[in-house]
């Protein structure tokens, strides 16, 4: 199980530092056209006596990492020759895919664009962006919840199961089809005087990631939330209103100390699955405006067909999330062992 | 006491009847609009009802040859609950056996990879397959979502074995059982829920995932995500709607494991918090 996981790491942070490619020659084609011969430069594939494409591999250190931290100063990306599926584009246009990706308006010309500082901070602000809605509605339809009686609460959560469980990238595109031009909410917005096109701008596509963020993940913290109701001490809050607490003291003194490790458990998990965020991106912006740290290493992989810078931005993903998780980690490791 | 508010008990009726709409109005819009043409769709002033076709499904499922991405994702999804289902319960019931303060460690690690974004495994995978030419394989798919799916498997079902008391096993052994058919004929019957709860969620990873699955897999291979997906930048209008009635087709199934399974989803969601 370990191995599954952890030699395919170690093979990336391997990947990472080096660089194939297929040697190059400059050949001179000429070709008779109806306008006359012209001559054009190209480039093209040696080979060797065989007949076989020669691949060079070299150590090429931190240059992947430079380059996708925006710092190298040549950013010319050296043609390479891995990923030749079906996804394999021509690695010419990549360089000002990769411009626009970085959601950087100051393309091509100038110095490179920081591609994943770009990612992480979009990434950032989408979790600090969702957390608190996330944790407010969950906790505030599970103390809702708890008023219903048993047959409308298990109706309740199944409904609101939904979001949760809705593939995300289908998801995403209900959400987009839903703000579309002529779509539902544009029209009814509209109706009231206000009118946005959702996709167009970088501000509006950005709170539509969030507002796809918070309704799918709001479930989870209520349910979470939910089953924690369920096991407040009951004599506790009897003793509380014997004491003369009024409902409010009740919740503030009995309800939420009982809640708050799941309130530590909820926000681990969302921070988690918030770093990860990638479907809302590549559907609903697909990479204009916003990127996240995962759409960035799936971008390069796929689009620019560079496993290598991918595995370097998939690295700096891996150290991302460890500076981002260690203090809470540590946090609950000393609760675990304080007690 | 409660009763003595109806105001307040109304305002939070009314809470969380909006918050159903919020929730469900993406998924009913998509499947309102599947059954439309593409003008009555997406209209200006928008209409809220119009003729209902099948026009969209059928050319999805018969001119597009859906069918063959519905067969894609059932066999990936299979393969993955099986599989995964079966080394973990192994695993699970011998690190469940095995006294040591292993409980910590594997929850830790566990929450390590769970923490991991997919796509940091990606480039490796998609070398490494390459370099095998075993890309674009359900084996490939199959392999890297147990991989991934693992770790949580394993502690998931961990706990459940946990609850199992060590007594039965051994009742089993002395009648005459050996440490195999103890597990096969006495434990797995009674874990069955928690197995189902374990299946589902690895279900609903293979089931949702397109990360993975677009990157290792294309053409005829795609899963129904991904062949869906391929419509998000499609300008044609057909090509559109029929991306509208697949988002339909592919949530059906979820709907009705919702419904059977709610019970199921909400213990597994919690268990983590409860034993965490």
């Amino acid at each position: 199980m370990l191995g599954l996981m952890a030699i395919p790491l170690l093979m990336t942070f391997y990947l990472s530092l080096r660089q194939c490619a297929l040697e190059m020659e400059t050949v001179t084609v000429e070709q008779s056209g109806p306008f006359g011969t012209q001559q054009i430069v190209t480039q093209r594939a040696k080979v060797d006596a065989s007949g076989k494409t020669i691949e060079r591999c070299e150590y090429v250190g931190l240059r992947h990492y430079l380059r996708v931290l925006g710092l190298d100063r040549d950013a010319t990306d050296p043609p390479t020759n891995m990923g030749e599926g079906a996804n394999a584009t021509p690695s010419d246009p990549s360089a000002a895919g990769a411009a626009t990706v970085a959601g950087n308006t100051a393309s091509g010309s100038g110095k490179p664009a920081n591609e994943f500082f770009s990612a992480l901070r979009f990434t950032l602000t989408y979790i600090f962006a969702t957390t608190p809605f996330v944790l407010g509605i969950g906790l505030l339809l599970a103390l809702g919840a708890q008023q219903l009686n048993t047959r409308w609460r298990a109706v309740f959560i199944t409904a609101a199961l939904l979001p949760f469980i809705v593939t995300p990238v289908v998801a995403a595109l209900s959400i987009k089809w839903l703000f579309r031009d002529n779509g539902l909410i544009p029209y009814l917005l509209s109706q009231i005087g206000v009118q946005v096109f959702w996709m167009a701008e970088a501000w509006s596509a950005q709170l539509l990631i969030v507002l796809y963020g918070v309704w799918h993940s709001v479930p989870f913290a209520f349910i979470v939330f939910f089953a924690g109701l369920q096991s407040v001490p009951q004599d506790s809050l009897e003793a509380a209103t014997i004491d003369g607490a009024t409902k409010f003291q009740r919740f503030r003194y009995v309800t939420v100390p009982h809640l708050m490790p799941l309130f530590v458990f909820v926000l681990l998990i969302h921070i988690m699955d918030a770093y990860r965020v990638f479907e809302p991106i590549i559907v609903l912006t697909q990479g204009a405006f916003t990127t996240s740290v995962q759409y960035l290493t799936y971008h390069i992989l796929l689009q620019e067909s560079n496993p290598f810078k991918a595995s370097a931005a998939s690295v700096l993903t891996i150290a991302g999330v460890a500076v981002l998780l260690i203090p809470l980690l540590v946090k609950t490791y000393r609760e675990q062992r304080g007690t | 006491m409660q009763r003595s508010k109806p105001l307040l008990q109304w305002l939070v009726y009314a809470a969380l009847a909006l918050w159903l709409i919020v929730a469900s109005l993406p998924v009913i819009w998509t499947a309102i609009i599947s059954l439309r043409d593409y003008v009555d769709a997406f209209s200006n002033p928008v209409k809220w009802s119009a003729p209902v076709t099948f026009e969209n499904y059928r050319a999805l499922w018969i001119d597009r040859e859906f069918y063959r991405n519905f067969f894609n994702t059932a066999i990936v999804t299979l393969g993955t609950v099986s599989i995964s289902l079966t080394v973990g319960c192994l695993a699970a019931y011998a690190l469940a056996r095995y006294r040591g303060s292993l409980g910590f460690w594997l929850l830790l690690i566990a929450l390590i990879f769970r923490a991991l974004p997919h796509s940091t495994l990606l480039p490796s995978f998609f070398t490494l397959f390459d370099a095998l030419g075993i890309r674009n394989t359900y084996f490939a798919l199959i392999f890297v979502l147990v991989a991934i799916n693992q770790p949580f498997t394993i502690w998931m079902l961990r706990s459940f074995f946990m609850n199992i008391p060590a007594e039965l096993d051994e009742a089993a052994m002395v009648d005459g059982c050996s440490r195999f058919q103890a597990f096969r004929r006495v434990i797995v019957p009674v874990m069955w829920p928690g197995i189902v709860t374990t299946g589902l969620f690895s279900f609903l990873l293979a089931y949702n995932d397109f990360l993975l699955s677009s990157a290792l897999t294309n053409a005829e291979k795609m899963t129904m995500p991904v062949a869906i997906a391929n419509s998000i930048s499609a300008e044609s209008e057909a090509l559109l709607m029929q991306g509208v009635a697949g988002a339909v087709s592919i949530t059906l199934p979820l709907i009705v494991l919702v419904v059977i399974f709610q019970r199921q989803i909400v213990s597994g969601l919690t268990q983590g918090a409860v034993k965490g």
